[in-house]
């Protein structure tokens, strides 16, 4: 197991079909190409992240990875294995993470699903008691356990989710949209556990979302994917800094002025008397702020980064331009 | 193999949320044996009668056995397959090194052995509610035939609902039409409303060419010594042949199906 060699090739071609039976005599058929040409490789131990717009190819991807699609053509390996093979080795190492679906037994406790679990992965009863416990501490849900999976909220079923995914210590983790429909602190813990997880397991991981904010607190890598092509593979903070064109001055004046003339120095972005969000190019940023600590009644002033989101959208917006 | 029986363990305790649900379940399959057999009873009134060969103690024999036959081989939870594939529940199961075929086979299982409990009572409450004229199968060798033949149903309605549930690989919009034609088919060709010996002997002969009279019929004409037993052996190689057969076909469609398959609702 040490010598586990985990390069992923995938080069990628697949038109899935999507028959539209618009009536029994003519049955249409469009072919879609989900995925165009995807190819990327991923070391053992790494967090990726992929971005892109819905119904980019994300999914697809995942699903391709992970053995429940067949691709139409290209060439994928995983940990060793060809996915779509479904090697019973092969499946104890993965797991798919899907934030919109379940598995978990609606009617009955978590417990059930997991003691199933712990069958079909045929885990030794040791190493599943050490395994459960830690998921379950680390998500805080050990009270939970016994509860009807149906009576539990969104984000105690979101963390079950988990668990049952993670039980058997896959050494490749696919997530897709793990912190969809989660408040902002169920996300966060969501987050932080993604990340011990591939601390502490040494597992790879790949990550959809679109959350930027799970991209940010977690992948140093990531895919940017749109209508089946890659656009950009390498650091996010590459990604940033070659599309980081502008910084944003934000600035609260201490009494009413003539807003107008702030547009002389910068797009304002957003106008919320006393607070005035002004777009200036990067090189710029220090020139516009002494002139606006001149010219102004100014409180306070910050300049930050554009946010991910923004820059993500202009890579897209820029692609089709 | 383990691994099967904590399928059987928490389907089992599945089977027990829904308390209410299998209740009405048998309330409705015994309401249908109570039709059956005032049906059959009002034609019978006359105890002299023979219609199709049959006079008031074979038919109403007939009806009574076809509850507990019922109750093994048409209770199933692969009904739920169908459902899997067109809304992407399939997804789960492919994720994890677990057979589909034997899981569902087990999940079958748990809910036969679950309705087999409860048809034995029924029989008990109807037998004693109505005093039909039974026959007791005493012929260990029948017997044994017999539950061969039971088994070779079970794995053969199996079969068929599984090969009816992979429309939904190529017409995921289509999930249950398919699967309530065979009920249909299954109800009248199975001999679950009649004995299929009443029927014309070229009716017969088309229907016994199909798998279906070896769901239910057959086997409990082997039970109630209807037909001899070579042709009781004869029908039970023939219900194995079904099943090599259809064994076959489903391999094949599923592996189509498989490559199809869009994981939809994912």
């Amino acid at each position: 197991m040490d010598h586990l060699v985990k390069d992923f090739e995938v080069k990628e071609k697949r038109p899935g079909f999507v028959g539209t039976i618009s009536s029994l005599i003519s049955a249409k058929k469009t072919v879609v190409n989900a995925l165009k040409s995807v190819s990327f490789s991923v070391d053992e131990g790494e967090l990726v992240g992929f971005i892109g717009p819905n119904g980019a190819g994300k999914t697809t991807t995942l699903k391709i990875l992970s053995g429940i699609l067949y691709p139409t053509s290209g060439f994928v390996q995983v940990a060793g294995f060809n996915p779509w093979e479904r090697k019973s080795k092969f499946l104890k190492q993965i797991s798919l993470v899907m934030g919109q679906k379940n598995q978990l037994w609606w009617d009955l406790p978590a417990q059930e699903t997991f003691t199933l679990l712990k069958a079909i992965y045929e885990i030794p009863t040791r190493r599943y008691k050490e395994n459960l416990n830690e998921l379950v501490d680390l998500l805080e849900m050990r009270k939970y356990l016994l509860v009807p999976v149906r009576r539990l909220s969104l984000g105690q079923r979101m963390r079950f989710e988990l668990i049952a995914a993670l039980i058997h210590r896959p050494k490749v983790v696919f997530l897709d949209e793990p912190t969809i429909g989660l408040d902002l602190i169920a996300q966060q813990k969501v987050r932080d556990f993604i990340a011990d997880y591939n601390r502490r397991s040494k597992a790879t991981i790949l990550l959809t979302s679109h959350n930027m904010d799970d991209l940010v607190g977690l992948a140093k890598r990531v895919i940017v994917i749109d209508e089946g092509n890659i656009i950009f593979d390498g650091d996010l903070s590459e990604l940033v800094g070659r599309h980081a064109k502008e910084k944003i001055i934000k600035i609260s004046l201490s009494k009413t002025s003539n807003y107008k003339k702030l547009e002389g120095i910068g797009r304002i972005r957003s106008l919320k008397p006393p607070q005035v969000e002004i777009v200036v190019a990067r090189s710029m940023a220090a020139v516009a702020a002494a002139e606006i600590l001149q010219n102004f009644p100014v409180a306070d002033l910050t300049i930050e980064e554009e946010s991910i989101e923004d820059i993500i959208r202009k890579v897209f917006r820029g692609k089709n331009e | 193999m383990s691994k099967y029986l904590a399928v059987f363990k928490i389907s089992f305790a599945q089977e027990f949320v829904y308390r209410l649900n299998f209740i009405m379940w048998r309330v409705r399959n015994v309401l249908q044996i109570f039709l059956i057999f005032f049906l059959w009873d009002s034609i019978f009134a006359d105890p002299g009668r023979v219609v199709f060969g049959y006079d008031r103690a074979k038919i109403l024999t007939y009806v009574f056995g076809l509850l507990i036959v019922r109750s093994i081989v048409l209770s199933t939870r692969t009904i739920d397959v169908p459902g899997d594939i067109s809304n992407g529940d399939l997804t789960n199961y492919l994720l994890k090194p677990v057979n589909y075929f034997k899981y569902w086979f087990t999940r079958d299982l748990s809910s036969k052995a679950l309705n087999l409990i409860f048809a034995a009572l029924e029989a008990m409450l109807i037998y004693f509610l109505l005093r039909p004229p039974f026959f007791f199968q005493q012929n260990p060798a029948i017997l044994l035939l017999f539950f061969l033949a039971v088994f070779l149903a079970v794995v053969l309605y199996f079969l068929m609902i599984f090969i009816f549930s992979t429309f939904p690989f190529w017409y995921p919009e289509q999930a249950w039409g398919s699967i309530f034609l065979l009920f249909i088919f299954t109800e009248f060709l199975a001999g679950g409303a009649f004995p299929l010996d009443i029927l014309p002997p070229l009716a017969q002969k088309v229907i016994y060419s199909t798998p279906f009279p070896y769901l239910l019929f057959m086997p409990l004409q082997i039970y109630l010594g209807k037909i001899s037993f070579l042709v009781g052996v004869k029908a039970v190689l023939i219900a194995s042949l079904w099943v090599g057969i259809l064994a076959l076909i489903l391999k094949l469609l599923w592996s189509f199906g498989l490559k199809a398959y869009r994981a939809e609702g994912r």
